[in-house]
């Protein structure tokens, strides 16, 4: 198998891999999963156990039968019981017009149900998934017939479809639980159909069954492995919707008189027969099924729309509500901006931005986390600042931090001055004025930031004049021609839509909106990973130009350290949520004084990569960080105190600073003994 | 060249819903035609001396073989002549004609209401996600579409006619309260012929139905709306559209609830077969005399050819009003019609 073939690659190992571990990734989601989601599953669990109890223990229990209207009182006496009678302790939940109990009823009306819904569903499940493998299985004309009739079938009124099902079919059966399920399950057939069809046509397509083939191979029971544990995801939900929805078409049936055979107990042929009571203001006879029908509805709604939740990644919740990050002392969250003073001012003038202990947490499944734990630097005017570190390090949680820009569950503390506004504390107003104007963000992704449905004229065209009210629209347009054409792309297209341009032209059209208003800091979030050698020098070129002629500050973030060595002036490294190495470019790549940029400056030298993997191990988990220095686990230079509390940054060299105790001033002396390594890069333990 | 793409688009939902209404009309023939016996008989068998029944068969082309009849039909109801019911002296078009105002009027009211409902309630519960409206507007709205809508329009009749005496319970106005009848809409009628005394009764009349099926689909915009909000909400453009430095109000209604609305619509779509459904239930709770309680009435009379034709006649309004959704679609989203 060819590196072209990683989705069937992936399917296979899928497919292969053991049921347990299968099943945990099932579970999985429904851990991570909110306690809404998981109140509503269990609710709706425990109302249909309520009512299987009711259906199947009920007959057992309850004296009396739903057809029954006289009970015996002494042998061979019998008692008729009365008309319409309200509920009494004789009759809990009263009588009818035909002298029933209407709570035995209830009771006989919830086995049916139960019946017809588990017989309905599973002719559905049945029907459809047989239909849908081999539907996609054969493909071809066969195929695009199935798919337009089940279009078909799915588009007409369910309702209509099973009036008009067991109408026909009254001809041939008796009215009964069988009938009646024919014509509600009949329904839902195209829903499993369409699933189990798609995914039988995803995967046939897949190179590795064309491979199994040759192999003279086992591809049908792969490929039904495959297609049973995609579907197993979604058919539970369709199925519980599907349950619920049942109950409510029987019911209509049965209410329109087209159900089970009268006087069999039906909830919805109840109601009906409930209509004159309710215009002579008698409530019980109506009042009863329809709370059954509501209550055994909602039910399976819960649980469908909790498992809903559960397995769509999209709506997944975003954690436990419960526990809590640490809050944020009350003065600093009201206040207005902290103002800097004048003499600070004076001294910040020169500044693009200036970060000080810089905190960025989530709160996530596996509980709250500092993305960035206490980071402090400075931007200048006219600068190019390196951002650099493994995945996962925290650099787009700060870079987004400059913005105030977090998802939900997400906290910013400290402090990030742009032109004399605390971006951390200013209200929102404020720093919604200074995103787009003071400061812009270019996103690590750019083929999805663009809003679908508007031209690219429009994004601008709305950003300026957000921020400035008295720009006209023609110049408005014109600026962000101008802007288009610094980017490289012709300024004819500045009206067509986002989908029309390609992935690098995105984030040319992304770098455009960035700097059409000339703000004082871009923060650039890997701007050039999508793009060819080309495009990448050119807006690396352009936003040299920018911190030259407009002196932008600019903080670049990148895995690249090639870009880094030929774009920016100063680098910091960040390594698990904390910067551990700053200093200028060339010191950086010639004299690193951190093991860890050690680490990271051999490997793109020796191995000529630009992954920074040559340093064994993985960063900790920043759920319950280590307590004193991150490296240490990784560290070839690990000493015992390294353990026990963290290195602070310490100045190494001319405007260079390193978080390690290996240098004085680290926050604990260096042991007799131990010298600074010097010289050779390399860094062992790979 | 914009216009062109789009013509090219409305073209090709135009071929692609040919095939549709095609394999529509013939299940429908089939699933129709796979009960025993002929339409006359079921419906006057034993009313009627046998000849005037042969007769009448004849007349309706029922002895024709079974393709013959496929022909016939496949051909009249593409020509617009969905055939003659048994029980009704009207033709099945002019019962439509009849009938099908009340139906509209009932389902347009029933959509404003479930329309504002959905969508503020559920924009709403997206935007407040997790919070105490949110779960409680969740809860409505599954509430609400576990109710059956013949229950709600019940209990409603029960409290707001029976009990409250303010509204009545049954009927469209009829008699001398209804206003002069110009196109069959009510309200229409009443407005433009300025008869205000007749546009009350109108409208008391439509309250009770229109609020009971309005809610009903509530329920399901509610669901609906909050989802997309969600998934809008997350994505990446409303990021960005925040990164920019946009007002909030213009990032929740121009970016997200804007893109929201797509799939919103699309499946409005597929909730019109579910609005017929329900229409079915609240015309027969309300005794409304529109379309499905026609339909009701032929089927309680076994009348399969009149049942045919309506159904016939539904299943192209279906396919319809795909059709316009695909376009207004196409209209509202770029993506989709290169
Ligand atoms: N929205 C979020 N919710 C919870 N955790 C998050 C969220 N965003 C990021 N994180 C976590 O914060 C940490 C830092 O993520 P971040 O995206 O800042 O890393 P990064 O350095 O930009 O990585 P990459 O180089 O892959 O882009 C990671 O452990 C990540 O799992
Ligand atoms: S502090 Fe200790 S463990 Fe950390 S980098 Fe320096 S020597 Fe290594
Ligand atoms: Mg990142």
């Amino acid at each position: 198998m060819t590196s072209t073939s990683t989705g069937g690659d992936n399917a296979v190992l899928e497919a292969r891999t053991p049921l347990k571990t299968r099943l945990h990734h099932v579970w999985r989601p429904f851990r991570e999963s909110s306690r809404i989601s998981r109140g509503l599953i269990f609710s709706g669990l425990g109302l249909i156990a309520a009512f299987l109890l009711l259906a199947f223990l009920g007959p057992l229990v309850y004296p009396y039968d739903g057809t029954q209207y006289r009970a015996e009182t002494s042998p061979g006496e019998f008692t008729a019981f009365p008309e319409l009678a309200p509920p009494s302790a004789e009759h809990w939940f009263g009588t009818t017009k035909d002298q029933f109990d209407v709570l035995a009823r209830i009771i006989d009306g919830a086995t049916l149900a139960f019946a017809v819904m588990a017989l309905a569903v599973s002719i559905a499940m049945i029907i459809g998934v047989t239909l849908g493998l081999f539907s996609g299985y054969r493909g071809g004309r066969l195929d695009r017939i199935m798919v337009t009739a089940m279009d078909a079938v799915y588009a007409f009124p369910p309702l209509v479809l099973a009036i008009i099902v067991s109408f026909v079919l009254a001809a041939y059966l008796s009215p009964g639980v069988p009938s009646a399920a024919a014509a509600v399950g009949l329904v839902y057939i195209p829903q499993y159909f369409r699933v189990v069809r798609n995914h039988t046509l995803s995967v046939k397509e897949e190179p590795f069954v064309e491979a199994a083939k040759s192999f003279g191979a086992r591809n049908r029971t792969v490929l039904g492995r495959y297609v049973f544990f995609n579907v197993v995801q979604t058919v539970p939900v369709i199925l519980t919707l599907n349950a619920a929805d049942a109950i409510l078409v029987l019911a209509s049936l049965g209410f329109l008189g087209y159900g089970v055979q009268p006087p069999t107990p039906e909830w919805g042929y109840d109601i009906s027969q409930a209509v004159n009571d309710v215009a002579a203001g008698i409530w019980w006879t109506a009042l009863w099924p329809g709370l059954a029908i509501v209550l055994l509805v909602m039910a399976l709604t819960l649980v469908g729309e909790g498992l809903n939740d559960v397995i769509n990644p999209l709506l997944r919740a975003r954690g436990k509500a419960g526990r809590k990050i640490k809050a944020m002392p009350a003065a600093r969250r009201r206040g207005r901006s902290r103002r800097t003073s004048d003499a600070a001012e004076q001294d910040d003038e020169g500044l693009a931005a200036k970060v000080r202990d810089l905190r960025v947490g989530y709160r996530t499944a596996s509980g709250p986390l500092w993305a960035v734990d206490g980071v402090s630097f400075e931007i200048k005017k006219g600068e190019t600042v390196a951002l650099v570190g493994e995945s996962g390090c925290g650099k787009s949680s700060m870079g987004r931090a400059m913005l105030r820009l977090m998802p939900p569950g997400g906290v910013v503390h400290g402090q990030v001055e742009i032109g004399g506004t605390d971006v951390v504390t200013a209200p929102d107003s404020e720093v919604r004025k200074l995103r787009g104007e003071g400061v812009s963000l270019m996103f690590q992704e750019p083929m999805t930031r663009l809003n679908p449905l508007e031209r690219v004229s429009d994004h601008f065209v709305e950003m300026i004049r957000t921020h400035k009210p008295k720009t006209s629209r023609e110049d408005a347009r014109a600026m962000a021609r101008d802007a288009l054409v610094q980017v490289g792309i012709p300024p004819t297209r500045i009206d067509n839509y986002p989908h029309e341009f390609s992935g690098g032209m995105r984030q040319r059209v992304m770098l455009a909106l960035s700097i059409v208003l000339t703000p004082r800091l871009i923060v650039a979030d890997e701007p050039t990973t999508a793009l060819d050698v080309i495009v990448e020098s050119q807006i690396l070129s352009l936003l040299e130009r920018l911190r030259v002629e407009e002196n932008v500050g600019i903080l670049f973030i990148t895995h690249n350290l090639g870009v880094v060595a030929e774009a920016c002036d100063r680098v910091a490294v960040m390594y698990a949520g904390k910067i551990v190495e700053m200093g200028p470019v060339d010191e950086i790549f010639t004299n690193p004084k951190h093991p860890y940029t050690r680490g990271l400056v051999a490997s793109t030298i020796s191995l000529n990569t630009t992954e920074l993997r040559s340093i064994g191990g993985y960063p900790p988990n920043l759920i319950d960080p280590p307590r004193g220095c991150r490296f240490a686990a990784r560290c070839p230079h690990v000493m015992d105190h390294c353990t026990q509390s963290p290195p602070e940054l310490t100045e190494v060299g001319p405007d260079q600073r390193a978080a390690c105790f290996l240098y004085p001033g680290a926050g604990q002396p260096v042991p007799e003994g131990v010298v600074a390594p010097s010289g050779d890069p390399q860094v062992s333990g790979i | 060249m914009k216009a062109g793409s789009l013509g090219r688009y409305i073209a090709q939902r135009l071929l692609l819903a040919i095939p549709m209404v095609f394999i529509l009309l013939t299940l429908l023939f089939l699933l129709l035609n796979a009960a025993p016996g002929d339409p006359v008989t079921a419906t006057l068998g034993g009313r009627l001396p046998p000849e005037e029944i042969a007769q009448r068969k004849e007349a309706l082309g029922l002895n024709d073989p079974l393709y013959v009849q496929y022909f016939n039909y496949m051909g009249n109801a593409l020509t617009g002549d969905f055939g003659n019911p048994v029980t009704d002296p009207r033709s099945v078009v002019q019962i439509v004609l009849d009938t099908a105002p009340a139906t509209i009027e009932l389902a347009l009211a029933a959509m404003l209401v479930a329309i504002l409902l959905g969508i503020t309630v559920g924009a709403l519960s997206g935007r407040l996600r997790d919070t105490p409206f949110d779960v409680g507007g969740r809860l409505f709205g599954i509430l609400i579409y576990a109710a059956p809508v013949f229950w709600t329009g019940l209990l409603a009749q029960l409290y707001f006619s029976v009990e409250l005496g303010w509204l009545p319970s049954q009927q469209r106005a009829g008699g001398f309260d209804a206003p002069e009848p110009i196109t069959g809409f009510y309200v229409f009628d009443s407005i433009i012929t300025g008869d205000m005394a007749a546009l009350g009764t109108v409208l008391s009349h439509l309250v009770l139905p229109a609020v009971t099926l309005g809610l009903l689909l509530g329920g399901v915009f509610i669901r609906l709306v909050r989802v997309n909000m969600l998934q809008t909400l997350r994505s990446d453009y409303v990021e960005a559209a925040r990164a920019r430095g946009l007002r909030e109000h213009v990032v929740l209604f121009r970016h997200a609830f804007k893109t929201a609305l797509i799939p919103i619509i699309t499946i409005m779509g597929l909730q019109f077969a579910m609005l017929i459904g329900n229409a079915v239930l609240t015309e027969h709770t309300f005794t409304w005399p529109g379309l499905a309680q026609a339909l009701v009435g032929f089927i309680g009379a076994r009348d399969y050819a009149a049942v045919q034709g309506i159904v016939t006649f539904i299943a192209l309004v279906i396919v319809g009003v795909s059709l316009l959704i695909d376009i207004f679609t196409g209209l509202v989203d770029p993506r989709v019609r290169y």
